[in-house]
Order: structure tokens, then sequence, then C-alpha cells
């Protein structure tokens, strides 16, 4: 009876990973977020949540690894199964921590199935500080050879060593401040203790509605829609184009099934209006990129914030 | 006034009070739990709220909100688990009192002092929101090095010895220093651990130096005892005092203005505030030397400022779109994905709905405080299992709850580790809060003043020059010099 038993459940157990692909995704799927709740990559998730678990017909568990800037949670999910029940959030820092050195996974060891959301890098500066424009400010600068306090949201985040990269492309220095998050350096750049921040739109657009700070540039490719004001630095004239991302991922060596089904779930979930609607208020632009374009886009940006995060690590 | 009509109409419908009831019951049923963080409760029921109209779906969050700081307290009170930072003042006398067999009171002033606290931090917030925002943008680096060398001082005060209170503060600042550097980022203390690379994570050190240090403190007791003892804590009638709380009104009184102000300036460390209300109920008592000890003061004042302190953190959250902590954070990002950005541009252009929400608080409060009422009969039956059974589970609870918080098996060895910790140092008398107060403390302190020498090119005299900075700083010495007059003069009377 016994022995019966075991060979049903063998036979039953090769019988449904057969069948797994073919009937993906037939459990919860486990999102990895490697931040706390509430910060800018937990709040995408939660926003695309719903729609995408519409679109899977499954239920999907977020579950928050934080520590290291990130790098316990990617870890955690570059060593999870390639059954395509584990996912995770890739942006910049995935790049970065590896820059740093302080990770022992490259952004290689992930399969990049979507971008979904883009928002530059914004420098804001305190308003009463007199700086009208970009060209205002590193004349000034410039003249009285002084350094601008910028505060970034962490040491070694992804703002700081955009802050850095900012500066040396601008020919000026900055002197960065590292805050223990993006809303703290915002704080003292409103109260006047700090001269400027370099973070993402959806962490100073309160400030900037209120007028006490002024985005005086954007790093995207296009005019952030959040900052519409602000110009590129491309506008600016300088080459120099790079901007924060939120997609998914997860550990290489998914099927092109669970791939392609994740790809229409997000297809449908950027269609979804609630979505487009936080994603809006978070002040990030739904640019979504899947397949070849999205490789060619994952080596780019890979390749320049290695670069910049190696730079800072000396 | 029309808006606050409009918003009386979009807050008084029954769905929307049914969904600020059940958000405020499941967040005092997951405040209870410890490891269970505020923010994490919000987290969890945020994808609930999607669907829900702005106020509907932001009032249950703040339910929520309201409830899982309550909750904690209850765990506080019964078990000696505070559930969150905050509450760690609340053990300091209500945990002796439930011991003492008085639960039932212990839970009744919790309960009337939190309603009060959040009930004044409701007000303070519908009436006086843009002012103390535009105060609170006021500090920065030197400001909070002084405030966080002003809460230092009060390890003096929460020690029953003081060269021992201060070692103890000492493990806490050592202890505070793990993780990568705040400035420069380079590995301290981390022996290639990526889980300490942020640092010694709060909860699990909290969990272990109060919840399982009291358990092994209660498993060598039982040893030592009988062993046959099934007996459980007797308990007593269990009920609000609401007449045992407003006799001590002016406790209630300056716990909650230090719990909104606190909780209104961004990145102070909010968990701070119900120490340093304690720590000025206790120097504004008759009778100090019954702190820590069972006295009904240090509960009112630890608990009207840890409730006050949320209406205080939602100051800059809705004024200034900056939230001071993780569980402000995640309420924002609800916010923003009802449609509703927060800033100064909610108040002229979306009137209403601040108003609805300011009056969805106070709905909140009100039911965060009935629901006590009638669940604290309940809650206390917990006293009734015996000993053995409930030290086991206690445990079990603990160990799941610091797993949840990053589902991260380091943090458990970590929170036995500071278990065993715990133990020894209740065990010879140099007590637990000072190494919280420095874990807490130590790195505010630290980054900031590094952040003040940076941005003043290494000028020390930015600490005096500044004025909030000086006021602090000058006050923590009064303080510390009061504090020492306080314990020398009790020792002589009582030797």
């Amino acid at each position: 009876m016994k022995k019966t038993i075991l060979t049903l459940s063998v036979a039953a157990a090769a019988l449904s990973s057969a069948l797994a692909f073919a009937d993906y995704p037939e459990k919860n799927i486990e999102f990895i977020v490697p931040w706390n709740a509430g910060g800018g990559a937990d709040n995408v998730v939660r926003a695309l949540q719903n729609p995408v678990e519409e679109a899977l017909g499954t239920n999907i568990v977020v579950r928050n690894i934080s520590g290291g800037g990130g790098a316990v949670g990617f870890s955690t999910a570059v060593a999870a199964k390639t059954d395509g029940y584990v996912m995770t959030i890739p942006t910049n820092a995935t790049f970065t921590l590896e820059g740093l050195g302080n990770v022992g996974f490259s952004y290689t060891d992930f399969e990049y199935i979507a971008r979904v959301l883009v928002e530059p890098y914004v420098l804001a500066v305190n308003s009463q500080k007199g700086w009208g424009s970009l060209e205002e400010l590193v004349n000034d600068l410039k003249e009285n050879d002084r350094p601008l306090m910028v505060g970034a949201s962490g040491v070694g985040s992804s703002t700081h060593i955009m802050a850095v990269a900012l500066a040396e492309e601008l020919g000026v220095h900055f002197e960065v401040v590292p805050y223990d998050s993006g809303a703290n350096a915002v704080t003292a750049a409103m109260g006047g203790h700090i001269d400027a921040v370099v973070l993402n739109p959806s962490e100073v657009v309160s400030a900037i509605d209120s007028g006490r700070l002024n985005a005086v540039v954007t790093t995207g490719d296009e005019r952030s829609g959040a900052l519409p004001d602000s110009p590129t630095m491309l506008e600016e004239g300088y080459d120099f184009s790079i901007s924060q991302w939120r997609g998914i991922a997860a550990p290489k060596g998914i099927s092109q099934e669970v791939e392609d089904r994740w790809v229409e779930a997000i297809q449908a979930a950027v269609e979804d209006p609630e979505f487009q609607r936080a994603a809006e208020m978070m002040g990030s632009d739904i640019m979504p990129l899947y397949g070849d374009e999205l490789d060619a886009f994952v080596e780019n940006t890979a390749q320049l914030m290695i670069e910049e995060a190696e730079k800072l690590a000396q | 006034m029309n808006d606050y009509i409009d918003a009386l109409g979009l807050v008084f419908q029954g769905y929307v009070l049914l969904a600020i009831a059940g958000g405020t019951l499941l967040g005092l049923i997951m405040g209870a739990l410890p490891g269970l963080t505020a923010a994490m409760a919000i987290a969890l029921l945020l994808p609930l709220t999607f669907g829900m109209p702005p106020v509907m779906g932001v009032g249950m969050l703040l339910g929520t909100l309201c409830g899982a700081i309550a909750g904690g307290s209850v765990s506080a009170t019964l078990l000696n688990i505070p559930g969150t930072p905050s509450s760690v003042a609340t053990t300091l006398d209500a945990f002796p009192m439930a011991r003492s067999g008085q639960a039932g009171r212990a839970l009744g002033i919790a309960i009337v002092a939190s309603f009060l606290g959040g009930i004044f931090s409701a007000v303070v917030l519908s009436v006086l929101a843009p002012p103390i925002a535009e105060f609170a943008l006021r500090f920065g680096a030197p400001e909070y090095f002084a405030l966080s060398v002003f809460g230092l001082v009060i390890i003096a005060s929460v020690s029953k010895n003081l060269a021992k209170g201060l070692a103890a503060g000492l493990i806490g600042l050592l202890l505070a220093t793990v993780g990568s550097d705040p400035m420069v980022g380079s590995a301290r203390f981390t022996y290639g651990n990526m889980s300490l690379l942020t640092g010694i994570n709060l909860l699990p050190a909290l969990i272990g130096l109060f919840a399982v240090s009291q358990v092994l403190a209660d498993v060598v007791d039982y040893f030592k005892t009988e062993k046959a003892d099934t007996s459980s804590t007797p308990v007593d009638k269990a009920s609000p005092r609401w007449i045992e709380v407003i006799k001590h009104w002016k406790v209630v009184l300056t716990s909650s203005v230090i719990g909104t102000i606190v909780g209104a300036i961004p990145g102070a460390g909010g968990s701070i505030a119900s120490f340093l209300s304690y720590d000025q109920a206790k120097k504004m008592s008759k009778t100090p030397e019954k702190f820590g000890k069972g006295h009904p003061e240090g509960i009112i004042a630890s608990e009207s400022s840890n409730n006050s302190l949320v209406g205080g953190s939602l100051i800059p959250m809705l004024t200034l779109g900056v939230p001071g902590e993780a569980a402000t954070a995640v309420l924002m990002g609800g916010l923003m994905i009802q449609g509703i950005r927060p800033g100064p541009t909610l108040f002229t252009e979306q009137g209403a709905i601040i108003y609805g929400i300011f009056i969805a608080f106070f709905v909140a409060n009100i039911f965060m405080m009935l629901f006590q009422w009638f669940g604290i009969r309940l809650f206390i039956k917990i006293l009734q299992i015996p000993r053995k059974l409930l030290m086991a589970m206690i445990l079990v609870f603990c160990v799941i709850g610091v797993y949840a918080v990053d589902s991260n098996i380091f943090n458990v060895y970590l929170m036995l580790a500071f278990g065993v910790l715990g133990f020894f140092l209740n065990k010879y008398g140099f007590g637990t809060a000072p190494v919280i107060l420095g874990l807490i403390l130590g790195p505010i302190a630290e980054s900031n003043l590094r952040r003040a020498l940076l941005v003043s090119g290494g000028d020390w005299s930015v600490f005096v020059s500044r004025p909030i900075s000086l006021a602090f700083l000058l006050v923590a010495l009064l303080f510390l010099a009061f504090s020492l007059w306080q314990n020398a003069k009790h020792k002589t009377t009582s030797a």
C-alpha cells in the first residue's frame, strides 16, 4: 500500500513538473523587493501587484528582503530556483552594487524580462540661493571656485554615484553629503542646510511644487513627465543621458514560456488606468521595453553605472 | 469651511467608517504580534485600498497605523515584548505593574493615555500642521546631532545605577557602529556578513533584549522554584482608567506635546519621543523613585507620547511630502497610488480630501479606543495561560515575528544573542533600555555629527552658533546635572 502511494506521488510529481510550463503559473509567485516597505521600488511593486495578479491569474507574494542597499535581496533572488516562481525588481542598484564590489553576483546573473518605469535623476537646488538655471549655477560655482553641497540618498546609492558623475560632466566640484534616505536629503535642502540634491523626481516633486526647490536639470533622454519645465542635460548641451529604471527580472535560466507570460502580463498592466495614475503620482514615466531592445538597454546602462560605481569605490 | 463640511460627508458613510474600523482592528492585531511593524501592516493592506475612493482607502491605512502603534503596547504591557521601538518605554512601568497582578489597571491606563495622546495630535495636525512643518525644516545636521545628545542623556534617567546604565548605553553605542560607514560606505565590523551591512537591525535587538531575556529569566526562575508550578499571573478588573489618567493631565499634556513635535521632525528617530516623555515625567514627578517599578505616570507618559507621535509624523508627510520614517513612507506610497500627492498643493487644491484625512484620523483614534475598551478583557486572558506554556509561546512568536522582518534567518540568531545579552544585563543590574537608546541614537548622532562637519568644512562652532542646537546641548547638560542630583538625593534618603 505504502509503495503504491509512493509510486503514485512520484508519478504525480513528474507529471506536474512536465505540465508546469504549460500551465504557468500554477501557484503563488514570490516577488523579492530588496528594500524596505515604503521605498520607491516597493511602491512600484505594490502598484503593479493588482494588474499583474489579474493578468497571470495567481497571487503575487511580496517579500521585502532589505539589507546592504539591496545586496541581500538581490543575492537571494539570484540563488533562487529558475522555475519562474521567484521574481525581483532590477534597477540601477543592481549594477552599482556590482561596481562597488560588495556582492557576489553580476548583472549577467539575471534574466531581464521587462523595463516598466523610467525616471531621470534631477539636480534640484534650494530656491533661496538664487540659481535660476543650470548655466547660472555652473558659472557661479566656477567664478567663486566654491563647492556645491549636494545631498544624496545614501552612501554608494545610485543618486550618490550620479551626483559625482554630474559634477565631473559639468566641470564643477560637488561635495556630496550622503543622507540615510532621499526624504531626509530633501528636508535638508528645503531648510537650506545644504545647497541641492540629486535624487529621482518622485522624491522632489512636492518640494518643487511648493517652490522651495528648483529643478535646474534632469538627466533623461527626454523631459520628465513629472517635471516638464526642467531641461535635460542633452538640451543644455552636454552629452549625458542616464536614468533610473525599474523592471522585472528573474534568476538566469527561466524558460521562454515563463518569460512570455510575464511580458504579456506587464503589457496588460501598463495599460491599467490605476497603475498609470499611480506611476504619474510617483513621478515616473511608463516606458516599457522587452526582448532585444531591453537587453541592449541593460547592457548599456550596466556598463555606465558599473564604471561610475567603480570610480567611487576606489 | 465648506471643505470641512464636504469632508464630513466623505468620511461619515457606512462603508468608509467600516473600512476605518477594519483597518484599525487589523492594525491592533498585527501591532500586538512581535516583529510585525506598523509599516509592514500598512504595506500588507495597501493592495486592498486600490479600488476604494481616496478618503476611504487612506482612512483604512490611517486606522491600521493607529491600531498598530496601540497594539504594540498591549504586548509590551502583558508580555514585556515591545511590538515597536516606541513602546519600549511602556515596558518599563507597565510590565512590572502587570506582573504584580494589576494587568487590567496597566492596560486601562495605557488605553486612555494613548487615546488622549492620539486625539491631541489629531487636533494639532488639523490646526497647526503648516507652521510646525516650517519649524521642522529648521533642523539641519547640527540640530539632529544636538537632539540625539539630548536623547542620550536620558540614559541617566532610565538607569537604576548610573555607572552601570552608562556602561549599557555604551554597549548600545558600540553595537551601533556595526554596518557600512554612513559617510564613506566602508564596511565596519561586518566580518563579511552581508546581513550586517545595514547595521544591526533594531527589531531583533529589541525583541531579544526585552522578550527573549524575559523568557530566559522566567525559565531560570521556574527551575529554581518549584517545577510543578502551573500557575499564571493573577489579574485584576480590566477596564479603562479614565479618572486615574486625567488626574495626571499635566503628564498627558507634556508627553503629547513632546510626541507631536518629535514626530513632526523627520529623521529624529521618532521612537525616542516616548523616552523623552518618560524622562520628563520622572523629572516633574513628586515621586521619581517609583518609576520603573510599576508607576502609572510612567505608563501615561510613554503611551500618550507614542500615540501623539503618529499625528506628528503625518505633519511633514502631508505638508512637505517627506515621510519621517517607514510607516509614513508606506502610507505616502498609498496616497500616491490613490492619486493624492502630498505637499502644500494638497491643502489648496484638494481641501475636502485633506480635511477628510484629518477627520478620518480622529475617527481612527476613536475606533482604536473602543476596540481596546472591549478587547481588554480578551487581551488579559493571555495571562491566564500557565506560565510555562506562555513562555514557550512567546519564544515561538518572537522567532516568527523576527524572521518576518526581512525573511532572514540571521535576524533570528541576532535576536537570540541579544536575548542572552539582555538576560545577563538584567541579572547584574545594567538594564536593557540604555542599550536600545544607544542603538537608536548612535547612528543618528554619528552621521549627523559628520554631516554637520562636512558641510561646515570641519568647523565645530556650528553646534553652538546655531540657536536650536545650542539650546538642546545646554538643556542636555542641565538635565544631566538634574539626574545626577536626583539620583544622589534618592540615595541619601533611602540609605
